[in-house]
């Protein structure tokens, strides 16, 4: 569960002065659902993920996590997100598996505990064929399978999910996909961003139209055709943010 | 503060590190190899092409042969010598032809019988080294030949040579061997070490904060649970286990050099010196090397975190090079000794004091002074590094 409140980032750029990134934002996510965060490039969807992962923080209001608040336990609320991004990128000398078991070691999971997580998750997602490969000697769709292996070792309620299927292929992409909608059957609260459409209109729950900071509209994508009489979610999204 | 998760970190980032090819060069190779190399190698190169120089003839031309014909005559013989006529001497030795040219003046030997003084003139080109060792070729036979003429001038007055040389000088050199051989040792140890001890540490540093951001990973560790001061510690830690052991190292290779007698090898170290030393000498060059390391690992790890990419923390570091140099150089100078204000300066306290240790000449409340400055400042440069760990401008900026 996520739950927002007036949260606000404000950074102080040299050049062009004061940026509001995410502007009074209150939004909440629940489990079982898949919360999509749709917004043009720049429109604060990053900011906004990274201060409830807490590598960020905020200006002003806060949020919690699974009841944890973001800035008084970060390391409670770090505990209970799974954060994955075009930027989580892996350590290249490192092999699959040393990598997934690191994480799971700083999770504090006992070493017994992550044998047996290790385990599972390599099968699930089959990847016993390259446990023991370096990442530099890993194909793109490899990577990505051991980036969410890394997201999810510990078990988080909690799935921060920042545009993860920036940039990869087909093949890739369709992991992700299949993998958030996984975590949704296991009862996961899924955060999930984007500037993809069918994406959002494929998967999501709830669809937050996030502009310039501000969060504009949050509703079901039925609730948005029935309000704009529009069926494409491409045109919805272009009539709410006005553009 | 976790410190079970500072050993997680520092576990992992110890061996990632150990698995760059860059860090293991500058942390393993370089040490091992520099001390053997320096105390040996480089030295005995240049002696090989010297002697090779000293062993070919000098090319001479004589002038005025017939002022000096005896003369000219048993220098022609010489080995060290070749004889080549050129009209023209002064270019011949320019265009590289001859070496030296030898001009006898006007009825030279005969002025030699007439117990007067003859001249007799070397040209030569002082720029060019092969010209410079003919001359001394050269000047040694002439000095031969005015020494036989002298004792033949004595013997005729029937007066004994030893006349000539009424105070016998003679110098006896009382240092103890290990004071010899530290006395080479502190001159450039010292300055090796502390620069070893930096560039040990340089690459880890690098890889693990700028090369962090390049490589993505950087947002990875901090969405973890692992606080940020945990994270600034074991990567701390790592960068300075790189540092010590570059200087282990490098300590080692330089007593096992001295040991298996590398530098008695080496032409060019004084013949009663002793390149030993002592057991304590070495523990307390690593007892001081401890606080130095620490200083330079929070530094060197403060400014690359700062660097957004490999390349700018390299642009970054090479000030700090210059920063480090500067002072560590004060080993070579000759008579500065520590005092109780140099031995709270930075780098400048720790070269003297390894440089005193190498001479067997320190005293403990120095040493000790200097350990905790040092330590102060290094504490100093770990708190800031874990505060620019916190700072969000600093970690995002790319």
């Amino acid at each position: 569960m996520i739950k927002t409140h007036n949260l606000t980032k404000i950074f102080q750029d040299k050049k062009r002065g004061k940026i509001v990134a995410v502007n009074d934002v209150s939004i909440q996510c629940r489990p079982g659902r898949i919360f999509g965060l749709l917004g043009l490039n720049g429109a604060g969807k990053t900011t906004l993920m990274r201060l409830l992962a807490t590598s960020l923080k905020p200006t002003s209001g806060t949020a919690e996590v699974n009841g944890n608040d973001i800035l008084t336990q970060p390391e409670k609320v770090k505990a209970n997100i799974g954060f994955l991004s075009g930027d989580t990128g892996l350590y290249p000398r490192l092999t699959a598996e040393e990598i997934v078991r690191y994480f799971a070691r700083l999770n504090g999971m006992k070493e017994e505990k992550i044998d047996q997580r290790i385990n599972e998750i390599f099968e699930r997602f089959d990847m016993n064929g390259f446990k023991n490969r370096k990442i530099d000697k890993l194909s793109q769709g490899m990577k990505q399978k051991v980036s969410i292996a890394r997201t999810v070792v510990h078990d988080p309620d909690v799935l921060i999910l920042d545009e993860p299927t920036l940039g990869l292929d087909v093949i890739t992409s369709r992991n992700i996909i299949e993998f958030v909608k996984d975590s949704q059957k296991r009862n996961k609260c899924v955060m999930f961003s984007t500037h993809i459409m069918h994406e959002a209109e494929k998967l999501c729950d709830d669809i937050a139209i996030i502009h310039k900071g501000k969060i504009l509209d949050v509703a079901t994508l039925e609730e948005y055709r029935k309000k704009t009489n529009i069926t494409d979610l491409d045109n919805i999204f272009v009539k709410i943010i006005g553009e | 503060m976790n410190l079970k998760k500072v050993k997680i970190v520092y576990l992992k980032e110890m061996l990632d590190t150990l698995r760059d090819r860059r860090t293991l060069i500058s942390m393993i190779l370089v040490p091992i190899l520099l001390f053997p190399v320096l105390m040996f190698g480089m030295s005995s190169l240049v002696l090989v092409f010297v002697k090779k120089a000293e062993e070919k003839p000098a090319r001479v031309t004589i002038l005025g042969k017939e002022n000096a014909p005896h003369l000219s005559s048993k220098l022609s013989q010489s080995e060290k010598l070749t004889m080549v006529e050129e009209e023209d001497f002064e270019n011949a030795i320019r265009e590289k032809k001859i070496e030296a040219a030898l001009v006898f003046s006007e009825s030279f030997e005969k002025r030699i019988e007439n117990e007067d003084t003859a001249q007799a003139v070397i040209y030569y080109d002082m720029a060019e080294i092969k010209s410079d060792m003919a001359v001394e070729k050269i000047g040694n036979l002439l000095r031969d030949y005015e020494d036989s003429v002298v004792s033949h001038r004595l013997e005729k007055r029937e007066i004994k040579k030893s006349l000539l040389h009424p105070v016998n000088i003679k110098k006896e050199n009382v240092a103890p061997k290990e004071k010899m051989g530290g006395l080479m040792l502190s001159m450039f140890l010292p300055y090796m070490i502390i620069i070893l001890a930096l560039t040990g540490a340089m690459y880890p540093a690098i890889d693990l904060t700028a090369g962090e951001k390049e490589r993505g990973t950087m947002e990875t560790i901090l969405v973890s649970p692992v606080t940020r001061g945990e994270l600034a510690l074991g990567k701390f830690f790592c960068v300075m286990t790189a540092s010590v052991i570059t200087a282990v190292l490098a300590t080692l290779s330089m007593g096992l050099s001295a040991g298996l007698g590398f530098a008695q090898m080496n032409p060019f170290t004084p013949e009663n010196a002793q390149l030993s030393i002592k057991f304590t000498s070495i523990l307390i060059i690593l007892i001081l090397f401890l606080p130095i390391s620490a200083l330079f690992s929070s530094l060197l790890l403060s400014l690359s975190l700062f660097a957004k990419s490999y390349k700018e923390a390299q642009s970054y570091i090479t000030p700090l090079m210059i920063v480090v140099i500067m002072p560590a150089m004060i080993s070579f100078m000759p008579g500065v000794e520590l005092n109780w204000i140099l031995a709270l300066v930075p780098i400048v306290n720790v070269s003297l004091a390894l440089k005193e240790v190498l001479l067997g000449t320190y005293n403990f409340g120095f040493i000790a002074l200097i350990f905790l400055s040092t330590l102060i400042y290094a504490s100093f440069s770990i708190f800031i590094t874990r505060r620019l760990f916190e700072k969000e401008q600093v970690l995002f900026r790319t």
